[in-house]
């Protein structure tokens, strides 16, 4: 029995050491590769570094546009995105120490600040930076990590001197619903439900299929966006996530503890009591909501440009332009100032990083420097001369057949190349120009005016209007941002303040929905028990903390 | 899989033995007295039974490098884990994460939602497989018998991705199952099956069944095939009808296996995974479909908190021990088979 043991313990022992050895061995060897320093790259010679986006899709690094990047810089971009749901990408990545060259992390990147992942920037900028320093400028400061930590790790993702010719607005609605009803005036919700209603009694049906007053995508990450944000956008609140701040003392609060938020989802709740919201605002994908939208029967939502760029482009191609959508200021009562062309400044933050483990560290950060430079925005930004557009009298003008594409093919983008290495990459704004003067974007105002399509400059002209950022306060009366947005500050990961924050969302994305689904005579009852229920997993507390982060960004950026 | 069926096969052979000892893996022998190890005893037998050992060997080994190692990595539960530092270079924080764990609510309603479909999923799954399996087993016409097992298992190889999109379009408010229910003057109004907390638990059961039951069939199947026909013969001789056999030879034949399976399963009632809540789930039924494992996802990995979900794990697996020792223990008691 004894020897049966001991041979047996004898035997893992041996086992465990085999084990061990053949593992430490293996890293022994691999510790010797990773030759080839400072090799020189050409466009015949490229080489390619792998680049992870949060925000990105399957794609590859060979339409024109890619082409001349590699022809001017000798560089190829395996661009890897989040497979099925971006939160866990980036913590694996940590797990496995296996890092991208450059990655763009989004809100993550706290975390991989945390873990080493990522290299600080600033020598590298002070060295051979030209281009980004001749962008950020002054700005420079807004891209610092924190108040306890303020090196500079990434560049990138927002426009400098951006201009505000264009906003979602709080809602959207379709611009026959504007023709039919005689061009109102929709300033309060109480307009804005009247129009629905109006249009929506004439017009039960639109193609045959059932007029969706008002619909909604609260299903996913989404629920955020259409649920969440114009709620605090009809109350008048900049779009600071998830948060209100007073943008002069910093004091912060969770922005589901407001009244005014109860009083805009109490109206959502008679909106469904009353048969004028989807019914499948909540549980229907994506996918479908788009759908829905791109059929033309939707007459209203509740969401951004950047979402329903899909659906508008199908409308437009199907010849449906009087079911493409206006933007509109609407807010709780006429008391609230609607924020929608806030100047938020350059806000920093999210950006693209380097690698802590990348072997080509100094030709990444010098292909960082390259897309900041005049050459690089243009190329990005326009295209290619000739092909893309032409220069006419001195100035750029975009071909019509890619304007057109530009405005009713979802694929132009990721076909030519046109506009897709903008962002996140460090980039000019709309408001700025070249050496010549020149807008360096194709989304100066002129331009957006002279992408509009035929309904909505129809529209425009019945409101007397040449854009719809006329119905909106001007960006100058809104006054500019002192923390830029609460979303991009720098949270460590696993602290208490991203837990509270973590199983707050998670409950009032419940309870807001429930409530609004519910009967409109419980919902006061449902709303006391969810604001009891935040209390009690210590929001208090995450508001504090939250309050000590706007003033510490303010500090940090010099705007207290 | 073979072993079970042969047990199945071997009992229904003497049918008078109560107790029939179910060997899974690497079953010890149990040495009887007149074999009192001594040195050349045990060299004599090792060298007799070389050949065995040598072919068991691969899956001893690939058992300590995939399931033993690993537990290695537990200690991270108790330290505040930061993946750039070694394992031996954490801080070490003692019970903190457990604590922090049975503190939080969130974590006893995924236990309740864990348990609850659970439960339900093998209650239903069982009895469903074994129904299947019963009928199945029935069939005298050969070629239809093979089909209908093929076409019945095929779900299994289907993504949860797929399915959930399936039920997710069936059940919605213009889908097949509303369409049909309006259609036969069931119903008036379409009933949203998707936005009704109540009804969570029901759905993925159901969907967790027409995605499983041929596929678990199989092993039941297989039992059933090593019943001895003899004793249907006497059966029909005293004029038992089909479902006379059913009840009294078929199923207390493979009783040993069911029991086995049952043991098994209840052990792994708690794993669940996710893939089935997390697809099939909405804001608006979250709360019945948050289970341990999406909780784990969310606030443990997904927020960089490896120590945390590194203690949830341990409490998983010493839950899954717990419920097997009873299931085991009960088993021994009623003189059936049983695990170890």
């Amino acid at each position: 029995m004894k020897s049966t043991k001991l041979a047996l313990s004898l035997f893992i022992l041996f086992l465990l050491g085999a084990f061990l050895v053949g593992c430490s061995n293996e890293s022994e060897n691999t510790s010797t590769e990773g030759e080839g320093e400072g090799e020189e790259y050409s466009a015949e010679n490229p080489l390619t570094l792998s680049f992870y986006s949060e925000d990105g899709a399957e794609k590859s690094f060979d339409d024109p546009v890619a082409q001349a990047i590699t022809e001017k810089t000798g560089i190829k971009l395996d661009m890897q995105y989040p497979v099925g749901g971006n939160e866990e990408t980036v913590p694996l990545m940590i797990a496995s120490g296996d890092y991208p060259d450059l990655i763009f992390a989004k809100g993550d990147i706290s975390k991989l600040i945390e873990a080493g992942g990522v290299i600080k920037l600033d020598d590298l900028i002070e060295e051979k930076g030209d281009n980004l320093k001749a962008m950020y400028g002054d700005q420079l400061d807004c891209l610092r990590n924190t108040i306890d930590d303020p090196s500079i790790y990434t560049v990138g993702t927002y426009g400098v001197e951006g201009a505000y010719w264009s906003t979602s607005g709080s809602f959207q609605i379709q611009l026959d619903v504007l023709r039919e009803l005689g061009y109102p005036e929709i300033k309060t919700l109480e307009d804005f439900e009247a129009a629905l209603t109006e249009y929506y009694e004439k017009y039960p049906e639109i193609d045959g299929q059932k007029t969706l007053p008002l619909s909604l995508l609260g299903s996913d990450w989404r629920w955020l966006i259409t649920v969440g944000d114009p709620a605090a956008a009809v109350a008048g609140i900049p779009g600071d996530g998830q948060w209100a701040i007073n943008d002069d003392t910093g004091e912060a609060t969770y922005k589901f503890l407001l009244p005014e938020l109860k009083e805009y989802f109490k109206w959502l709740n008679g909106m469904n009591d009353k048969g004028l919201l989807d019914s499948e605002s909540f549980t229907h994908t994506y996918d479908t909501y788009i759908s829905k939208l791109s059929s033309g029967r939707v007459l209203s939502i509740a969401d951004q440009d950047w979402n329903i760029g899909d659906a508008d482009k199908a409308l437009v191609a199907d010849g449906k332009e009087w079911r493409t959508y206006a933007p509109l200021p609407v807010t709780l009562g006429e008391e609230y100032v609607s924020q929608g062309l806030k100047d938020y400044g350059f806000a920093g933050g999210w950006g693209i990083a380097i690698s802590s483990t990348s072997e080509h560290q100094e030709e990444a950060f010098e292909f960082l420097d390259w897309m900041a430079s005049e050459e690089a925005q243009i190329l990005t930004n326009w295209g290619i001369e000739g092909e893309n557009y032409d220069i006419v009298d001195g100035e750029r003008v975009m071909k019509e057949e890619d304007r057109e594409r530009m405005n009713n093919d979802p694929d132009y983008s990721k076909e030519t190349g046109v506009g897709y290495y903008v962002y996140p990459f460090p980039q000019w704004g709309n408001g700025a120009v070249d050496s010549n003067g020149q807008p360096i974007t194709p989304n100066s105002e002129e331009d957006i005016i002279n992408n509009f399509n035929t309904a909505e400059k129809e529209v425009l002209e019945e409101y007397q209007m040449e854009n719809w950022i006329d119905w909106f306060p001007p960006t100058e009366e809104l006054g500019v941002s002192n923390h830029g947005q609460a979303f991009n500050y720098s949270i460590q990961s696993g602290s208490e303040l991203e837990i509270i924050q973590q199983k707050a969302d998670d409950l009032t994305e419940q309870r807001i929905t429930q409530a609004i689904l519910g009967d409109p005579a419980e919902f006061d009852a449902a709303w006391e028990s969810m604001i009891e229920e935040l209390e009690a997993m210590n929001i208090e507390k995450a508001n504090e903390e939250m309050t000590q982060k706007t003033k510490d960004v303010m500090e940090l950026w010099g705007t207290n | 899989m073979s072993n079970l069926a042969k047990q199945g096969e071997g009992q229904s052979q003497i049918p008078a033995t109560t107790s029939v000892k179910v060997g899974m893996g690497l079953g010890k022998q149990k040495k009887t007295p007149s074999l009192k190890p001594n040195k050349n005893g045990f060299w004599k037998r090792l060298s007799k039974q070389k050949a065995l050992i040598l072919m068991s060997l691969p899956f001893v080994l690939w058992l300590i490098v995939f399931k033993y190692i690993p537990i290695g990595g537990w200690v991270m539960a108790f330290q505040d884990y930061k993946p750039q530092f070694g394992l031996l270079e954490q801080k070490w924080v003692g019970w903190e994460h457990f604590k922090d764990l049975f503190d939080e609510p969130m974590f006893y309603r995924a236990l309740e939602n864990t348990i609850g479909m659970g439960v339900l999923g093998l209650v239903f799954g069982t009895i469903t497989a074994i129904g299947f399996a019963l009928l199945l087993n029935e069939l005298r016409f050969i070629t239809f018998k093979k089909w209908t097992q093929t076409i019945s298992y095929l779900p299994h190889f289907v993504s949860w991705v797929i399915v959930a999109n399936i039920v997710i379009t069936m059940l919605s408010q213009d889908g097949v199952i509303n369409n049909l229910l309006m259609g036969l003057g069931i119903i008036n109004n379409p009933i949203a099956f998707m936005s009704n907390p109540d009804l969570f638990w029901g759905i993925v059961t159901a969907a967790d069944v027409w995605k499983e039951t041929g596929w678990n069939a199989i092993i039941y199947l297989a039992a059933m095939a090593g019943v001895d026909p003899q004793l249907y013969e006497a059966a029909k001789v005293d004029g038992a009808s089909r479902w006379r056999q059913m009840w009294h030879i078929t199923l207390p034949s493979i009783r040993a296996v069911i029991i086995v399976l049952l043991i098994l399963n209840i052990g792994n009632l708690i794993n669940i995974g996710f893939e089935k809540q997390m697809l099939l789930g909405n804001n608006i039924v979250a709360e019945k479909a948050l289970v341990i494992d999406l909780y784990a996802l969310d606030y443990g990995i997904g927020m960089f908190r490896y120590s945390f979900g590194t203690a949830i794990g341990i409490f998983k697996s010493v839950v899954s021990i717990i419920l097997i020792l009873i299931c085991n223990g009960f088993a021994k008691r009623i003189g059936e088979g049983r695990v170890f």
